[in-house]
């Protein structure tokens, strides 16, 4: 069983409160969506469940162990288990895609260059880009660094992948490649996907389960269906994305009049 | 007043937490080194002669023209002392002991921290703001060991073979001054250098050299492994590198030159 279990986790940033008692289940084998606007502390959380921040309270815990209080060489073993797949890529740029996707392969096994090369193979057919390898990362658009991407966080095979806004920035072909490849490896191969993400419709399509977010608290938890019909006004502001409701369209809590007098 | 105190006082504070920062990056830096040797396969795919090269082949030609520069500015300026007393000999002497013992060591730290230390700074800050190393993090590569450790063996083998490639070209500018200028005989001005130079003014400039070589190595990686934020911030912390990175090789300078010769 590969489940995350995310319990009363708080982060703070100076005196703002970016995570605040955030508690949720992410199942072994399923999609689990994190929504959330921006700024709502999703990419902290999600760094956190990578280790790469840790909170000021609560634990994450991963098969019973807590890998908040790893320290860097304790993370190792944890994080050779799991895949990530960056906002932008975060491709080294000084490196071919067949080096970026050979580079966990050549560090953690002792594999013989000719298998390397057959795997790479592999990898870069699973999301159709079979013909790029000796390409630069800056030789390609952004959907295909993000496809190369996900090619070398799936190198060592991990039971677990974390997705940054993995459509985001992307145009409507891309969007759908990206979310069907989520699909894909979540029901062919077995893989836990944790995606963290503003697009509603792409969650509700794809998603197993969905947390949303909001200033840094959990307001609504469950599956697609059973977020549709949650009668919160603040999650059905969020999920149809309108402009109107508790969600206000201007950011300042003074009065405007009061404002204009003062200044 | 209270605002200059603390204005002061933090950016002391500042100060102190870098210092123990970049001592803790380079102890992890000596123990990674030390990993890399005991793995065989892995240090032959280091490719720290391609370090090397790429060092020696952007620093090269600057610290030939300005060592060879240097060395007919530092004879006009003796010889036209010693010239005036009837001591056109001891010209050589004098060169190659201020070239050797400081001038050498000195200008070539300088040129390779504004060249190589800014790169450093650069491609590591800009491997930052884009997540490169969380994602090397996060595919549990240790970023010392990736980006650190080959820089750091290139430095500190490169900046030794310039400090003497330098030393050597300031040496042929003097003695290129000397006898177009002065019509010394090429002899008399080998002689010169024999008779004053000593292995210890040698080694001392390639001790100087190896101190040179970590301190660029380690602020400059320090400050790109910092970076927070923008491209714009990558830019502030070039900029910053090859202040503290020239500042500190002077200062090292003065004390390593007192300590051997003072």
């Amino acid at each position: 069983m590969n489940m995350f279990i995310i319990r009363s986790i708080t982060k703070r940033y100076g005196g703002r409160v970016v995570l605040d008692d955030v508690s949720f289940t992410a199942e072994d084998k399923k999609i689990t969506y994190v929504l959330g606007t921006s700024g709502s502390g999703k990419s902290t959380l999600l760094k956190t469940m990578i280790g790469a921040i840790k909170p000021d309270a609560g634990e994450v815990l991963f098969n019973d162990t807590d890998i908040t209080k790893l320290s860097d060489r304790g993370l190792d073993p944890y994080r050779k288990k799991i895949g990530m797949l960056f906002q932008q890529g975060a491709l080294i740029n000084y490196l071919s895609v067949f080096d970026n996707i050979a580079l966990p392969m050549r560090e953690h096994t002792t594999l013989d260059e000719n298998i390397i090369k057959i795997m790479v193979k592999m990898k870069l057919e699973l999301v159709g880009l079979r013909d790029f390898e000796e390409l630069m990362p800056s030789q390609l658009s952004g959907g295909m660094q993000k496809r190369v991407a996900l090619a070398r966080a799936l190198a060592l095979d991990p039971s677990i992948i974390f997705f940054d806004e993995p459509t985001s920035g992307l145009d409507p072909i891309g969007r759908s490649v990206i979310t069907k490849l989520i699909s894909d490896l979540n029901r062919l191969m077995g893989i836990s996907c944790i995606v963290v993400s503003h697009a509603v419709d792409e969650a509700l399509r794809t998603a197993d389960q969905i947390v949303i977010l909001y200033r840094g608290k959990v307001i609504a938890a469950g599956t697609p269906q059973e977020i549709r019909q949650t009668p919160d006004l603040l999650v059905q502001q969020f999920i149809t994305g309108s402009v109107e409701g508790p969600i206000a369209f201007r950011a300042s809590s003074k009065e405007f009049g009061e404002d204009l007098l003062v200044g | 007043m209270r605002n200059l105190f603390g204005y002061v006082g933090r950016k002391f504070i500042t100060f102190l937490q870098d210092l123990s920062s970049i001592y803790h990056l380079f102890m992890e830096t000596l123990l990674q080194t030390a990993l890399l040797f005991k793995d065989r396969k892995r240090l032959k795919k280091a490719s720290i002669l391609s370090y090397v090269d790429a060092i020696g082949s952007f620093s090269i030609p600057l610290v030939l023209l300005v060592s060879a520069l240097i060395g007919v500015g530092l004879t006009v300026v003796i010889a036209f002392n010693l010239d005036n007393l009837g001591m056109l000999n001891a010209v050589p002497g004098v060169v190659v002991v201020a070239v050797y013992r400081f001038l050498a060591p000195l200008l070539t730290g300088i040129i390779v921290a504004g060249r190589m230390g800014a790169a450093f700074t650069a491609r590591i800050g800009t491997m930052k703001v884009s997540e490169e190393i969380l994602a090397i993090e996060t595919m549990a590569i240790n970023p010392v060991r990736f980006l650190v450790v080959q820089r750091f063996l290139g430095m500190i083998i490169a900046l030794p073979a310039l400090t003497v490639l330098g030393s050597f070209m300031a040496l042929l500018g003097s003695f290129v001054y000397c006898v177009g200028h002065f019509g010394m005989g090429p002899n008399v001005y080998i002689v010169g250098i024999l008779d004053i130079l000593t292995p210890n003014d040698v080694i001392s400039g390639i001790v100087k050299s190896l101190f040179y070589a970590v301190v660029i190595v380690m602020i400059g990686c320090y400050r790109g492994l910092i970076v927070e934020g923008s491209a714009e911030e990558v830019g502030k912390a070039t900029m910053v590198t090859v202040v503290w990175s020239t500042l500190t090789i002077i200062v090292l300078d003065t004390v390593l030159t007192t300590a051997f010769y003072g």
